[in-house]
């Protein structure tokens, strides 16, 4: 494993972190890039600003796991410093920046998926009858689409730019939700259609719901309940 | 000590202007330069509830939930996610002061005011206070009618009723529930979303900030939780919460 992000920071080193590259710029400045692709355009070391560049994918449609692959490319940010650098980055990736230093130091606090499906209520109760199988395929399908590792599901971050992740996002929540539904009622994947949202699993062409059941039309009978 | 303000809101997997104002009042608080730190949490984006706590070095955090409503989000969801046991609550060696839904904040009202006045609202008019409400929560309401009650104590404008999306007094029959020439609909939403751009003009067949019907003039005021000053509200919530001790 090369130099980890906080080293390749303290250092003025480039490094990427996801799908982003940073690289010094000047004596103390760093220039945020996000992946190749389009006209390149320079965003302001702004919240909004940044919020806007990475929160639509290439079609317009609106990204709500910041991890999800497939992040705009074309955008780079200039930062002033090092503080600016981690605000930046954290409008990116939320907090991925603490959970890569909290697991380096040995204390990122870990909460598993059952943990988090038995605390649900109201309309989320239902996501804690998902079978074992389901959440296996789950994790293959919704964290095999994001760049962070799900250190809960007992993944390790290999790579210098991956991002622990330390629970089960909302994102995730949710698809254990209708995945526990489709169980029930007995799915079929549908086509996939590229205008539906992302997360909007309800919808029979949602790509993560159609990968999520063809995956498991394909896994052994005597795995399936 | 250092302090920390800490803003949570509901956020969407499928509408990204829901956690817009929870941001823009983060940043305005934030350039202020009165907590140390200025941080966000969303139930469903990021960073989490459940991880809101993650990486602060604030000893001293205050939460304000940007939350119309006071009910199942602000008294069961976020208390729970963020492992909190009351209005002080220690987590993790922090002091952590919970002030409730903004919804209910007194000072709200000065908002609801202004954003009447920006769509013209003189002394003659009435003005109908727009809530989500739901028959599935009486508790829904319960800000809604408060706001509207102290709008009204203040005498500004000639009638103040209050309507709803979701129960009745629906809003579709805003006119029957007023007599004044012109009504004045203030949506006491967070956000300028998917309810208050879209659901609402479409189901009440506005044209635009103005509409005339019957006679009367219908005027559609943005929402009360994109005004600049509810940050204002925010930080005098955050300040009340400050003296707890
Ligand atoms: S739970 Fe999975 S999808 Fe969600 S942030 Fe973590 S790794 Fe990504």
């Amino acid at each position: 494993m090369g130099m980890s992000v906080l080293e390749a920071i303290a250092a003025r080193r480039p490094f990427r972190l996801g799908e982003v590259e940073a690289e010094p710029d000047g004596a103390e400045g760093w220039v945020v890039r996000g992946p190749d692709g389009g006209e390149p355009r320079q965003v302001e070391a702004e919240g909004s600003a940044i919020r806007a560049a990475v929160r639509f994918d290439a079609l317009g449609r609106y990204r709500p796991l910041s991890g999800a692959r497939g992040m705009p490319g074309g955008w780079f940010v200039r930062c002033r410093s090092r503080e600016e650098l981690e605000q930046v980055l954290e409008t990116v990736y939320p907090l991925a920046l603490v959970h890569i230093r909290q697991h380096s130091e040995g204390t990122l606090r870990v909460v598993g998926l059952d943990a988090v499906l038995r605390r649900q209520t109201g309309r989320y109760e239902v996501a804690a009858e998902l079978s074992e199988e389901g959440r296996r395929l789950a994790v293959a399908s919704v964290c095999g689409a994001c760049v962070r590792v799900p250190v809960w599901a007992g993944r390790l971050p290999k790579e210098p730019e991956s991002i622990p992740c330390p629970e089960p996002c909302s994102v995730f929540v949710s698809f254990c939700r209708e995945a526990a539904i489709w169980e029930r009622e007995g799915a079929v994947p549908g086509r996939d259609d590229p205008s539906v949202p992302f997360a909007d699993f309800e919808a029979e062409g949602n790509a993560l719901r159609n990968a999520y059941l063809r995956a498991r039309a394909a896994a052994p009978a005597g795995e399936q309940r | 000590m250092k302090r920390g303000l800490l803003l949570v809101g509901h956020g969407s997997h499928l509408n990204p202007n829901s956690s817009a104002p929870v941001y823009q009042h983060a940043e305005e608080i934030r350039r202020r330069g009165v907590f140390d730190d200025v941080r966000t949490a969303f139930w469903k984006e990021e960073p989490a509830l459940g991880r809101a706590f993650d990486g602060w070095d604030a000893d001293d955090i205050t939460v304000v939930p940007v939350f119309i409503a006071t009910g199942y989000f602000t008294e069961q969801v976020v208390p729970r996610e963020l492992g909190l046991s009351g209005p002080l609550s220690r987590v993790g060696g922090r002091t952590v002061r919970y002030t409730g839904a903004i919804g209910a904040h007194p000072r709200l009202a000065d908002v609801i005011e202004l954003r009447a006045r920006e769509a013209d609202a003189g002394p003659d008019a009435a003005l109908a206070i727009l809530g989500h409400g739901t028959p599935r929560n009486p508790n829904s309401e319960r800000n809604i009618y408060l706001q509207a009650e102290r709008v009204a104590a203040r005498g500004a404008f000639r009638e103040v009723t209050t309507v709803f999306l979701d129960q009745e007094p629906n809003m579709r029959d805003v006119l029957r529930y007023t007599r004044a020439e012109t009504v004045v609909i203030v949506p006491l939403f967070v956000a300028d979303g998917w309810h208050v751009d879209e659901t609402i003009p479409e189901e009440l067949d506005l044209e635009g900030p103005e509409t005339v019907r019957n006679g009367r003039r219908i005027r559609y005021a943005a929402a009360v939780g994109t005004h600049p000053s509810l940050a204002d509200v925010i930080l005098q919530a955050a300040e009340e919460a400050l003296a707890w001790g």
